[in-house]
């Protein structure tokens, strides 16, 4: 085969590659999930996770492989979302005083115990909590996160360290641990 | 990771945004280029409406050259009707 059908070839599984129907069914879960995990609110996700694509749209040109498409897309969705919570301009909707005690005390594996970290989450300051979030959501190493963020790693460690203690601490006073 | 950090990944597991997401944000972005069609219209407005302009400015140009070629002519004719009433005196 032609060095020149080669370069066709290549082009055309790029191309494919890079469709932006298929990026999008690929990564509009981590897209959304980032954006609902750290605003609390549905609505607002779903309009960042949109803006988000859009975006990504206009710079089509500019990712490579899907791979850049997934971090590109992941560091987009970090800065509109926190943007879109400060646009809000107001705290987390809801406040750690506020998180409900259960009348029965979830243990681990209960699925009420799940609702109850993604609200003690949402009551975390910006930062501790997208790295919360990249950390447990995304499965990325501080490194990766302070990445992503833009900040120092050391940073993230200590924001991670922390966010793990405060919840620990916010938990067993709740009476929810380990069975 | 420990059994806090196992529950963590779990309650912040990857959700998918409500059905028709795809289709949201495709209408979003076939609302787009009315705006950027509506844009283009205006640059095209605003550069006719500059034509406009810059061809009354020539004009205007051109109508002041003629008025002071036709003040310098007056003044000449009348100097040489001077000269022609003296020589006849």
């Amino acid at each position: 085969m032609t060095y020149l059908a080669n370069e066709v070839i290549g082009l055309t599984s790029v191309r494919r590659a890079l469709d932006f129907g298929e990026l999008m069914r690929e990564h509009r879960a981590m897209v959304f999930s980032v954006a609902w995990h750290f605003l609390h609110d549905r609505e607002l996700a779903e309009e960042t996770a949109q803006d988000v694509f859009l975006s990504l749209h206009t710079h089509l040109a500019g990712i490579e492989t899907s791979a850049h498409a997934g971090f590109w897309l992941r560091k987009v969705a970090v800065q509109r979302s926190i943007d879109a919570a400060r646009k809000r301009s107001r705290r987390p909707q809801v406040a750690l005083e506020d998180v409900a005690e259960p009348s029965v005390r979830p243990a681990a594996g209960d699925p009420m115990l799940g609702g109850m970290l993604r609200r003690l989450i949402a009551t975390l300051p910006e930062t501790p909590r997208m790295a919360m979030i990249l950390r447990y959501q995304e499965d990325l190493d501080p490194t990766e996160i302070a990445e992503t963020m833009g900040i120092p790693l050391g940073t993230v460690k200590s924001h991670i360290q922390r966010s793990l203690a405060l919840l620990r601490g916010k938990l067993e006073r709740r009476g929810v641990g380990e069975r | 990771m420990d059994w806090l950090e196992q529950e963590l990944a779990k309650a912040l597991a990857r959700k998918e945004p409500a059905a028709g997401f795809d289709g949201r944000v495709r209408a979003r972005l076939h609302r787009r280029p009315r705006w950027l069609a509506i844009a283009a219209t205006i640059l095209v407005m605003m550069g006719a409406g500059g034509e406009a302009a810059w061809r009354q400015h020539r004009g205007q140009l051109a109508k002041e050259q003629v008025m002071t070629a036709m003040r310098i002519a007056g003044s000449k004719l009348n100097r040489v009707q001077m000269q022609l009433k003296g020589t006849e005196q």
